[in-house]
């Protein structure tokens, strides 16, 4: 939707506008009564407070919004109306033609494979690295944690050539496994930067104590670090996983055939050259960030529950 | 109590099974892949699927694999796909020196030449649609080499809205000074007369239809074709940029249209904001499906030289196994009939045969385009010699609706990445 950030600004700037009068009309219906002015002040706050919420809970899902909107109206009411004007009814035929168009069904789940793989070996492979590292404390730890920093800066475009040459000579163009492989990669290496300072920071007793009772490296690692960093580690895997899902540049180099490519791929498919078809668009954002949203809600809960069963600890 | 492991496990083993049915490799010789960016709608769409249908009816035993790519996949990716085993049998590509040109120096296409005088192809395009075709070995366009075959065309129109003529008792310009008096009409009456996006192509190609308006075939060769001197103080050039400058200080076209793209013109003009829009055929289909409050139609900037050239091509991949497929294909989307589907549904057919055209806003459209090809009218587009330059022109042309540099000063920024690719051509 990058067609109309000017819209956007106007008609938030609009929102708050409209809602700031009402804030001084309630503030100064207050002041005649000066028994309660401590009181009423702390209401006044608490609306003020509720009103800043609210018009930012606007401005962020005014977007959104606007996208739903879009997506639902017919090509020939956003011709005549432009992106603003209201729909006047439901039209989910774009929605059902892109989603046939690109065989949105198959797309999701080169999507979720991809983006869950790269989430999970990600997070292994930083928790290895970063155990060797923050824990472990081997020789030079800061020059490769600065490394691992400095690789994961590397603009991706500098990257593309490099990449589509080793993939095409162990035979891995336009498979899947090559872009887990590289964004397993990119990632484990911002992984092992941030892993490696929270686990440097970790209670050197608790490790003592387990290697009083006998623990191995393996076992300490797996019995304690991992249990222990688990909060930090689920929120490593959500954002990995929606990191990598909203990828478009390296999937669409290397994914060449459309039965591999992934959603973002996808939604390449309506701009086109001059033209581009607004609804279907839309339509198409609409599909694309969904899954991403819901996949944030569910984890959302298992992601608090993790804090909590760490901080009880 | 939280399990990473089985999660882990389950995701991983997963992920690897589906991964490894995931892909597939490149058909044998009983298929034929094929790869194009034209939303399936569109008059291209609708011909081009007819052909797929056609193909597989006389090609007994054979499939075609159609993959709809995006068209900026297809521009960042081509080189590297072409240069793998991944290649198509046959895809779309854009014309021109920094794409098919840039493809056929590198020896990514095949050289159909041998096809195309055999199978008719170059009797059927015009002189300046072949021009994008051939390519010489510095992968210029203009050349002996026929890189591609585009089965459709396109160039640009004034498209106008009727019911706003008529209100403000405007008649249809035929020459340039008319045009300029009916704009000067509307804004007598308050009303801009053209709906421009600086942001994107349509100022740049408004800009160069004016130079065009001052240039002959001589001069255009020069420029697109590196044949001679391009002088960007000539009297074309500062004709163009000072008439454009002018049409602003005169309110034919609004200050506010450096803020607005491709998109947002062609909607404000959808919706009836302003009686003319400059801009080329790719508009027609959608214009006629989607305007339903008025009426419009279009007519031929007047000028002997306008934007427009041949479609994009059909090119076959030196690495494609199926190359003789390919050229059937190609064959039957130049055939009669399906130029005359491409032309019934609103497409501009490289051979028209203006009476098979059922619909009358479809035979304007092709008409116009029969007028330009007779004079050899099709003029290409400002952005083409020089690779980057698309930035350029839309930065030139917002600073000449600004105001912020003199058509002197415009020019000269033109002038310095020109002569800097001058220098590399062929390189």
């Amino acid at each position: 939707m990058r067609h109309n950030p000017s819209t956007h600004r106007t008609v938030t700037s609009g929102e708050r506008d409209a809602n700031q009068p009402q804030v001084r009309d309630q503030a100064a219906l207050s002041r005649p009564k000066p028994a309660n002015r401590k009181k009423f002040g702390e209401a006044g706050q608490r609306q003020l407070v509720l009103v800043v919420l609210v018009v930012a809970a606007v401005v962020t899902l005014f977007p959104f919004l606007l996208v739903a909107m879009n997506a639902v109206k017919s090509p020939a009411e956003y011709a005549a109306r432009g992106p603003l004007g209201l729909p006047d009814g439901l039209y989910l035929d774009g929605i059902a033609n892109f989603w046939e168009r690109v065989d949105f069904g198959l797309k999701l789940a080169n999507s979720t494979v991809i983006a869950g793989s790269v989430a999970v070996l990600a997070v292994a492979v930083s928790v290895l690295t970063a155990y060797a590292l923050g824990i472990g404390r081997i020789r030079g730890r800061l020059w490769i944690v600065a490394i691992f920093l400095l690789a994961n800066l590397m603009p991706q475009e500098a990257l593309v050539y490099p990449l589509y040459y080793l993939a095409k000579q162990v035979g891995l163009y336009d498979t899947q496994l090559a872009v887990i492989i590289i964004f397993t990669a990119i990632q484990s290496a911002f992984g092992t930067y941030l892993l490696t300072s929270v686990l440097a920071t970790f209670p050197r007793e608790i490790i003592e104590a387990a290697k009083i009772d006998g623990a191995s490296r393996w076992q300490v690692l797996w019995r304690v670090v991992v249990p222990i960093s688990w909060p930090t580690l689920s929120v490593l895997l959500v954002f990995f996983f929606i990191w990598t899902w909203n990828e478009f540049f390296i999937p669409m180099i290397m994914l060449v055939s459309n039965d591999t490519q992934t959603v973002p791929v996808a939604l390449g498919v309506l701009q086109g050259q001059r033209l581009m078809d607004a609804t279907a668009q839309s339509a198409s954002a609409l599909l694309g960030i969904l899954p991403a949203v819901v996949f944030f809600l569910i984890f959302q809960r298992t992601l608090t529950r993790g804090i909590a069963v760490g901080a009880i600890k | 109590m939280f399990k990473p492991g089985r999660i882990g496990v389950a995701l991983v083993t997963s992920a690897t099974l589906l991964t490894a049915c995931g892909s597939e490799d490149a058909g044998g010789d009983d298929e034929l892949v094929l790869w194009h960016y034209e939303s399936p709608d569109s008059a291209m769409g609708i011909a081009w699927n007819e052909a797929i249908e056609e193909f597989e009816r006389t090609h007994e035993g054979v499939t075609v694999r159609f993959e709809e790519k995006g068209f900026e996949q297809i521009q960042k990716n081509a080189q590297m796909v072409l240069n793998s085993d991944e290649a198509p049998d046959i895809m779309e590509y854009n014309k021109g020196n920094a794409t098919a040109g840039l493809l056929s120096k590198q020896g990514l296409l095949t050289d159909m030449s041998a096809e195309a005088s055999e199978r008719g192809w170059d009797d059927m395009l015009s002189p300046s649609l072949q021009t994008t075709c051939k390519y010489d070995e510095r992968g210029v366009m203009g050349g002996e080499k026929w890189v591609g075959v585009p089965n459709y065309a396109e160039y640009a129109m004034v498209y106008y809205n009727k019911d706003l003529f008529a209100r403000h008792g405007v008649a249809v310009p035929t020459t340039l000074d008319q045009l300029t008096s009916a704009m000067d009409t509307f804004v007598d009456k308050g009303v801009t007369p053209l709906a421009v996006g600086g942001k994107e192509y349509p100022a740049q190609q408004l800009f160069y239809q004016l130079v065009l308006s001052k240039a002959d075939s001589g001069w255009i060769n020069d420029f697109h074709r590196y044949t001679g001197d391009v002088d960007f103080h000539d009297e074309a050039w500062t004709y163009g940029a000072e008439t454009f400058a002018d049409w602003v200080d005169r309110g034919y076209l609004s200050k506010d249209a450096t803020g607005i793209d491709a998109e947002g013109m062609g909607l404000s003009f959808m919706a009836g904001d302003y009686p003319m829009m400059i801009s080329g055929s790719w508009w027609y289909g959608r214009l006629k499906n989607e305007i339903k409050a008025f009426e419009w139609d279009s007519f031929l900037f007047p000028s002997d030289f306008t934007l427009g050239s041949s479609g994009n091509l059909w090119v076959v991949p030196e690495n494609s196994p199926n190359k003789e497929l390919a050229y059937d294909f190609i064959d039957i989307t130049m055939k009669k009939a399906n130029q005359d589907l491409l032309g019934n549904s609103g497409g501009v057919p490289v051979a028209a045969d203006t009476e098979a055209i059922s619909d009358e806003k479809n035979r304007t459209l092709i008409d116009n385009y029969q007028t330009l090809v007779e004079r050899d009218g099709l003029a290409y587009y400002p952005d083409w010699p020089v690779p980057g330059y698309y930035d350029v022109l839309v930065s030139a042309t917002q600073k000449l609706i600004n105001g912020t540099a003199s058509p002197e000063e415009v020019l000269d920024e033109l002038a310095a990445p020109y002569e800097e690719n001058l220098a590399n051509v062929g390189s």
